[in-house]
């Protein structure tokens, strides 16, 4: 009310009203300034974990400029994902995703020392309601996760990694060595902000946990498609046998690693699933397609009945 | 009173006493095999239940069917007697028959599944009381003629699958032979065109045949293009048919793997099933000799 009041002045009386409201102006935008530098240095500065989310949070959502303040060099708002991304990894001696900027401007995105530098990431902040933003692969376009900040969660996507690191670039001659680096540094993010700020995870395909059931597109798998598994897997020494978890299929690989598929669902209701069993738990189903040449064909030769279900919210 | 009223006792007594020595010795049979039941010894239980069959294959006497004379008072209990029966033979086929698992699917019927692989097959039942298998001739036959194929590196379904692929390989080639097939058509029409406009009041029965001929090929390469055109779906038809064929064949192999494992060949896997019988009891008297000298 205040405010009008004072409008309505200005507009129709004195010039120093008009001062003064500029005046006001000018000195809002530059608190508003004030206040996403001392934001600033904190994500860039700060050794406290719960300070440094919450400037990012904060600085996800800034609007640098106002009416009367605007600043000609500016960072987009999903470069300060990426900035909390790397000094996340960084405080856990991560420093893998190198992070780097154009030349001639304040755009940021990570290169992998263990990829060539064609590939580059950095986030698409998602419009709309939902807010959040996905970290993207920019000349495949692929998205290999969702983060959402405020309500603390990261959604993995088994599609995008088995087009880039298995369709892009195993087949086309990159070493799993090379791969496996980047997949560490990506978990160990999910770890990071699972163990620092309690995130919800799904790790989705590179879930090593032996108790995780990763869900197939086809709910009612046709049993064609584990009869070419059997029939491969025998090609290859291997043999498929019944699954002790009811219907369905197991198969052991070397080094005590069982993958199993099978009905999880209720009698009217299939639900298949797959899981992979080892006595460490550090293997999960993306590690066996990096591994093990059959598995992954029988996998990509089958992928619109055997690909692995990603939170449909994020990625439908 | 008359003579024929008159009960004769004598022949009374003896036709009595008969009576109840039979009804004794029905009692009597009971009372052994429920006796072995509680004792758990199955030998003695395979021997009352078939008597004749087991003097004969295991004493080597001569058929006798007087020593089966009680075995139809159990006819009934047979399930149960079955069902008793099956836990210690399971346990020793477990040990000579690695590959073989069973499932009970009423009382007493147990049905033979080949190995635990995938999609394993239901080989045919165990006869628990003849202690004795009874193969699907369906099943048998298919794995005799693994083993025997096998002399030639082939295996059951090497020729059907070749059969089918090359099927599949000319349907191809029909798809891949579009364009010459849409050329040659369109040089046809062109011919039929020019044939058109050619009209010989002397020659018009050359004509008409060209004509014909070249209509006549026409039609062949219409059908050729209609054939392409369902290719694909019969392709894939093919393609299930081959995996079909291949599973088949990956179990018979896995199969006769197994058999030789256990039993080096076919013949003796064979010779094994035919003794059976005298085999699993011959392990039972053993183990009865072993406990009584034990006692």
């Amino acid at each position: 009310m205040a405010n009008e009041t004072k409008k309505i002045d200005a507009a129709t009386l004195s010039t120093h009203g008009k001062l003064a409201m500029f005046n006001e102006g000018l000195k809002k935008g530059l608190a508003n300034g004030e206040k996403f530098t001392a934001l600033m240095d904190q994500l860039i500065d700060t050794t406290d974990g719960e300070v440094l989310l919450t400037a990012a949070q904060k600085l996800a959502d800034f609007k640098l400029d106002s009416a009367y303040v605007t600043f000609p060099h500016q960072y987009k708002n999903a470069d300060y994902y990426l900035i909390f991304m790397s000094r996340l990894l960084g405080m856990h001696a991560d420093e893998q995703a190198t992070l780097h900027t154009r030349p001639h401007s304040e755009a940021l995105y990570h290169v992998f020392d263990a990829l060539s530098d064609d590939y580059t990431f950095l986030y698409q902040v998602v419009d709309g309601d939902n807010g959040g933003a996905y970290y993207r692969e920019q000349t495949t376009g692929e998205k290999l996760f969702y983060i959402h900040l405020e309500r603390r969660l990261l959604r993995f996507n088994s599609t995008a990694f088995t087009n880039l690191f298995i369709n892009k670039l195993l087949l086309k001659g990159t070493g799993v060595d090379q791969i496996n680096t980047v997949l560490a540094t990506l978990i160990n993010f999910g770890h990071d902000l699972q163990n620092d700020f309690g995130f919800n995870v799904d790790f989705n395909i590179l879930d090593v946990n032996n108790a995780a059931r990763y869900e197939l597109r086809q709910a009612d798998l046709n049993g064609e498609v584990l009869d070419k598994l059997f029939v491969l897997a025998a090609e290859h020494d291997y043999m498929l046998r019944n699954s002790p978890s009811g219907h369905g299929a197991e198969i052991e690989l070397p080094g005590a690693l069982v993958v199993d598929v099978f009905d999880a669902g209720a009698p009217e209701t299939a639900k298949w699933v797959l899981t992979v069993r080892d006595s460490d738990q550090r293997v999960s189903w993306f590690d066996v397609l990096l591994h093990f040449d059959f598995m992954r064909d029988w996998y990509l030769g089958n992928i619109e009945a055997l690909e692995i279900k990603a939170d449909p919210l994020v990625f439908a | 009173m008359e003579k024929q009223n008159q009960p004769d006792l004598g022949k009374q007594d003896q036709q009595t006493s008969e009576l109840t020595n039979s009804l004794q010795q029905k009692l009597d049979y009971l009372t052994t095999l429920r006796q072995a039941i509680t004792a758990g010894d199955d030998r003695l239980i395979y021997e009352l239940i078939d008597g004749d069959h087991y003097h004969q294959a295991l004493l080597n006497e001569e058929p006798n069917p007087t020593r089966n004379a009680q075995v139809d008072l159990i006819t009934d209990v047979h399930p149960a007697i079955s069902h008793y029966l099956s836990t210690k033979l399971i346990d020793y086929l477990a040990h000579e028959y690695p590959f073989f698992y069973y499932e009970e699917t009423q009382a007493g019927e147990f049905q033979i599944y080949f190995g635990n692989w995938w999609d394993r097959r239901r080989f045919g039942k165990l006869n628990v009381l003849n202690v004795a298998f009874e193969f699907s001739q369906e099943e048998f036959t298919k794995l005799q003629q693994t083993f025997e194929l096998a002399a030639t590196h082939k295996r059951y379904n090497t020729d059907n699958i070749q059969k089918v692929s090359a099927a599949n390989d000319e349907l191809q080639k029909l798809i891949d032979a579009q364009d010459d097939r849409d050329a040659e058509k369109d040089q046809l029409r062109q011919q039929l065109k020019e044939n058109g406009q050619r009209n010989s009041l002397f020659d018009s029965g050359r004509i008409k045949e060209e004509r014909q001929q070249i209509i006549d090929q026409l039609t062949k390469l219409a059908d050729a293009d209609e054939q392409a055109n369902n290719a694909h779906a019969t392709m894939k038809d093919n393609e299930a048919k081959i995996l079909t064929l291949s599973k088949e064949d990956t179990i018979l192999a896995y199969e006769k793997q197994a058999i030789e494992n256990s039993f080096k060949s076919f013949e003796n896997f064979n010779e094994r099933n035919r003794s059976l019988y005298v085999d699993y009891l011959t392990t039972l008297i053993g183990k009865a000799q072993v406990a009584a000298d034990g006692e």
